[in-house]
């Protein structure tokens, strides 16, 4: 089946089973290795990326399920302003350990950023409670996602 | 104390850092395990899917093994491949590969294997319970006065369990390996944390057919916590076979439910205590302990868990008369192994509940009665060593101050008054001895290998990996900061078997502590040797000296004196210190215990990086409470875990705000961080549930469904 659709504001086309996940298809057809597999049933966000703009875990979403759609992975949005702006900050705290649950955590940050971007705690776990990461505790993630809050309103305002 | 960034957050977080499903070969076809589904049992025969072409599949079995089928380990008890007979649910009966991964599966999947069943123990307490299923070694240490307890002594009997716990690291284990006939080479890229124990388990199974394997890690190596220390070395294996077999590159990553089902996890153990506490002075002044792991089907590493496990078992007090023994228990589960406290956690969980059992049974608050008894200067472990610091009770002392225990004790009790729900505030304390136990560093005998080349970049070898630690951030700025060299010239390399010397597993708390300052002492003999002040104009006006390689091996304190057979000594040079303050929120009509803060403080000695050093206590401390409050890998009537989605990880949502302060930070020695914090915050819990409810839970984890059991328990008392 022939599935068209945009993939880091590029638009592709391929021709691939409609049931493959759309996580396989972003490694081996594009090989876009950031997104990754952990626990490969929804529940960690490692795969996580963003469908039409909103965060989805790829290993349960099939071809079917893009055709016509956008789909930004980490790759995508680290080129981004808001982006660049949180692997800033978490470069910054020394958050990120093992790094596996890294580009999930990015995807997903990035979405609360962008869509609400308010610094508060509770609004911040709760945006990312999808996301697992067993090295750190999370601590320095939430710190780090306060910090590219507290920073998005000097960027300039096309860039937010 | 340098918070410098890591040198692989940036990569990490972009994608580009590669990990080992990230990295393809010429040729590479995919290979997976088929494991056994009997818990113990004769196979009989293996039926493959009807409508495949067998022809297009690598098969092996345990009669393709080129030289032996048993595992390298400290007892050298497990096989690769079951021949007739398994032992246990997960136990590889073949390696499998084929060029389509998702054919492989569905091949897999539906292929069935007949067994004739045998008895079998699945049951954690079924195997604690019964001394038939002792085997393999026992320790004892023996530290008894021979006095007969005082018959004013109050006695306190309890057993307590803990239970299995799964590491959970985000990358599931994975293996390449790649025959190279024409050099008799097997290169394989390993996402593990001891290159060295691979290269061994490769050579094992290839025999004399093989010159050498040569391991090489990948770049990231998505979490560890203990998981892969020693499973690596069974699949490393199998996947070399499979790539001799077939002469392709041969892929092997696990899923998660294979990964969970499969491979190792934290031994459950059954902790009987014993004691008597002079009510006068309130010191407890005799003490038995009789501390039992469940192994699962074979020895493998579990001694060395249970010699640890007995090295720790008394906590942190000082008790005259002690006699401790250690025995480990079969049964047909996967064999159980390394884990982040190895063995030093179970022990925590039971004297840390049992001495706030003493102290509420005397009336008195927890904190004075372990003030009383708290290592001193003066004291001696159970072993004889001595103790010559009072940095654990200085732990202690700070947590208490800073977390403002007492009045919120007081402030609690008035607010429960009035209150169906209940909050409640628990202590704990720990410890962890750094390295090797006893003679073990003398025996690894590590090196490490530097070379600077003619631009005075710095390149340093070691076999030690990073796992997410930050291990080589951390080992190369001990290295630059103490000659005052610029951190971006001073990388460490990607350990490769065959360009990096021996310089041991990264286990044990030991990278840091051992590595990372024989890194500074080398950095500083360099210095001398050449006699510079500056190494970039060194390097430049002496071109013709460089590249330059140098080596050095570490040598252990002749303090460590250690009898391995008596157990009686110095069992470990230098231990980090903890102390812990919980405070808990009881929803009544859920059962539920809420997080609401934890405190810790800790004596790690010089904290070479500040914020890699609170990142790894924070995420420490977090899987040590999440291994009270709901990690569980085994439930009667339901059996074990398959994935992320029935065994409960700590998400987002189920974490206290934690606060972490090192003390003592101005040592000269930076000490074991790896491994104290997963070690003493799950108790403080459980106390914390105990000052809450007044009821006392034998069992971790306080789960509603287990809470719920025990307040029922009560009410009938
Ligand atoms: S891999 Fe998709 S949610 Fe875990
Ligand atoms: S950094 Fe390792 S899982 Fe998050």
């Amino acid at each position: 089946m022939n599935i068209n659709f945009t993939l880091n504001k590029k638009s592709v086309t391929i021709d691939v089973d409609p049931m493959k996940r759309l996580l396989d298809i972003l490694r081996e057809d594009f090989r876009l290795l950031g997104t990754k597999e952990s626990c490969g049933e929804g529940e960690c966000g490692a795969c996580t990326v963003l469908l039409d703009g909103k965060p989805v875990t790829s290993c349960l979403v099939n071809a079917v399920h893009i055709d016509g759609k956008e789909v930004m992975t980490s790759e995508g949005i680290a080129k981004e302003p808001i982006g660049k702006l949180l692997i800033d900050c978490f470069d910054e705290t020394n958050a990120v350990q093992c790094g596996f649950c890294f580009p999930g955590f990015l995807v997903t940050s990035y979405h609360y950023v962008k869509t609400d971007g308010e610094k508060n705690l509770n609004k911040i776990k709760k945006a990312l409670s999808g996301n697992i990461c067993r090295c750190t505790g999370y601590q320095k993630i939430f710190e780090s996602v306060m910090l590219a809050c507290e920073r998005k309103p000097l960027m300039n305002a096309n860039e937010r | 104390m340098k918070s410098i960034r890591k040198i692989d957050a940036i990569p990490k977080l972009n994608g580009s850092w590669k990990f080992l499903d990230d990295y393809s070969y010429e040729g590479m076809i995919h290979g997976q395990l088929l494991y056994s589904t009997c818990h113990h049992g004769f196979i009989r025969k293996v039926t493959f899917p009807e409508g495949y072409d067998l022809s297009e599949f690598t098969m092996v079995y345990a009669e393709d093994i080129l030289g032996e089928n048993i595992v390298p380990e400290p007892v050298c008890d497990q096989p690769y491949m079951a021949d007739k007979e398994v032992f246990h649910f997960g136990q590889v009966i073949m390696g499998i590969a084929h060029p389509n991964r998702k054919l492989l599966r569905e091949f897999i999947s539906n292929t069935s294997i007949e067994y004739k069943e045998l008895p079998a123990i699945t049951d954690i307490k079924e195997c604690l319970e019964n001394e038939d299923n002792v085997f393999g070694r026992k320790l004892t240490i023996d530290h008894r006065t021979g006095k007969k307890p005082d018959p004013n002594w109050v006695h306190h009997h309890k057993i307590y369990y803990t239970p299995h716990q799964e590491q959970a690291y985000l990358e599931p284990q994975g293996m390449i390996a790649i025959w190279q006939p024409k050099d008799k080479i097997m290169f394989v890229r390993a996402n593990c944390q001891c290159p060295f124990f691979v290269k061994e388990g490769v050579e094992a199974i290839m025999g004399n057919k093989i010159k050498e394997a040569v391991i090489e890690t990948s770049e990231g190596i998505g979490g560890a916590f203990g998981g892969k220390e020693d499973f690596p070395s069974l699949l490393a294996g199998i996947t070399s076979l499979l790539s001799y077999k077939s002469g392709k590159p041969v892929k092997i990553v696990l899923d998660r439910s294979d990964d969970i089902q499969i491979t190792t996890k934290r031994h459950p153990a059954r902790i009987e205590i014993n004691s008597w506490t002079d009510p006068e002075t309130k010191k407890i002044m005799k003490i038995n302990i009789d501390y039992r792991l469940d192994t699962g089907a074979y020895q493998t590493l579990s001694p060395v868990v249970l010699a640890r496990g007995v090295l720790h078992a008394i906590s942190g007090y000082s008790i005259p008369s002690a006699f401790i023994r250690g025995r480990l228990f079969r049964s047909n589960t996967p064999s159980n192994g390394a884990f982040r406290g190895f063995g030093a956690p179970q022990g925590f969980a039971a004297m840390e509940a049992h001495i706030d059992k003493i102290a509420v049974d005397l009336k008195m608050n927890p904190y004075e009665f372990r003030k009383i008894n708290i290592f001193k200067i003066g004291d001696e472990f159970p072993t004889t060593q001595p103790i010559i610091e009072n940095n654990l009770s200085d732990c202690l002392e700070r947590v208490i101050e800073k977390s403002d225990y007492l009045n919120k004790l007081k402030e609690f009790k008035e607010w429960n008054k009035s209150h169906k729900d209940k909050k409640g505030i628990g202590i704990s304390i720990g410890y962890h001895g750094g390295g090797y136990t006893g003679n073990g560093e003398k025996i690894l005998n590590s090196e490490v290998k530097v070379v600077i080349e003619k631009d005075a970049i710095v390149k340093i070898y070691v076999s030690n990996t990073d796992m997410g630690q930050g291990a080589h951030t951390t080992l190369a700025q001990m290295f630059f900061e103490a000659i005052d060299h610029p951190l971006e010239k001073c990388r460490v390399q990607l350990p490769n078997t065959s360009k990096t010397p021996n310089s041991g597993p990264t286990v044990a708390s030991r990278t840091i502590y051992i590595i990372g300052n024989l890194l500074r002492k080398f950095a500083l003999k360099i210095k001398d040797e050449f006699g510079f002040e500056n190494l970039e104009n060194f390097v430049t006006s002496n071109q013709n000296k460089f590249p330059h390689e140098f080596r050095m091996k570490f040598v252990q304190d002749p303090s460590v004196v250690f009898d391995d057979e008596n157990y009686v000594g110095v069992a470990y040079k230098d231990y980090s210190w903890a102390a812990c303050v919980t405070e808990i929120y009881f929803h009544a009509d859920t059962y539920q215990i809420e997080l609401t803060k934890s405190c810790s403080v800790m004596d790690i000695g010089k904290v070479v990086n500040q914020k890699i050093a609170t990142g790894q206590a924070e995420g420490g401390i977090l899987q040590g409470l999440a291994y009270g409050l709901c990690e569980f890998f085994y439930k009667p009537g339901y059996g074990r875990m398959h994935g992320f989605t029935d065994y409960a990880l700590p998400t987002t949502m189920d974490i206290p705000e934690i606060d972490v302060e090192f003390i003592h930070t101005d040592s000269l020695i930076a000490k074991g961080l790896g491994e104290i914090p997963m070690d003493f915050p799950a108790p403080s819990i459980r106390n914390a549930f105990y000052n809450a409810t007044g009821v006392f839970i034998d069992e971790y984890p306080l789960v509603p469904e287990r809470i719920l059991r025990n307040l029922n328990v009560n009410k009938h008392c």
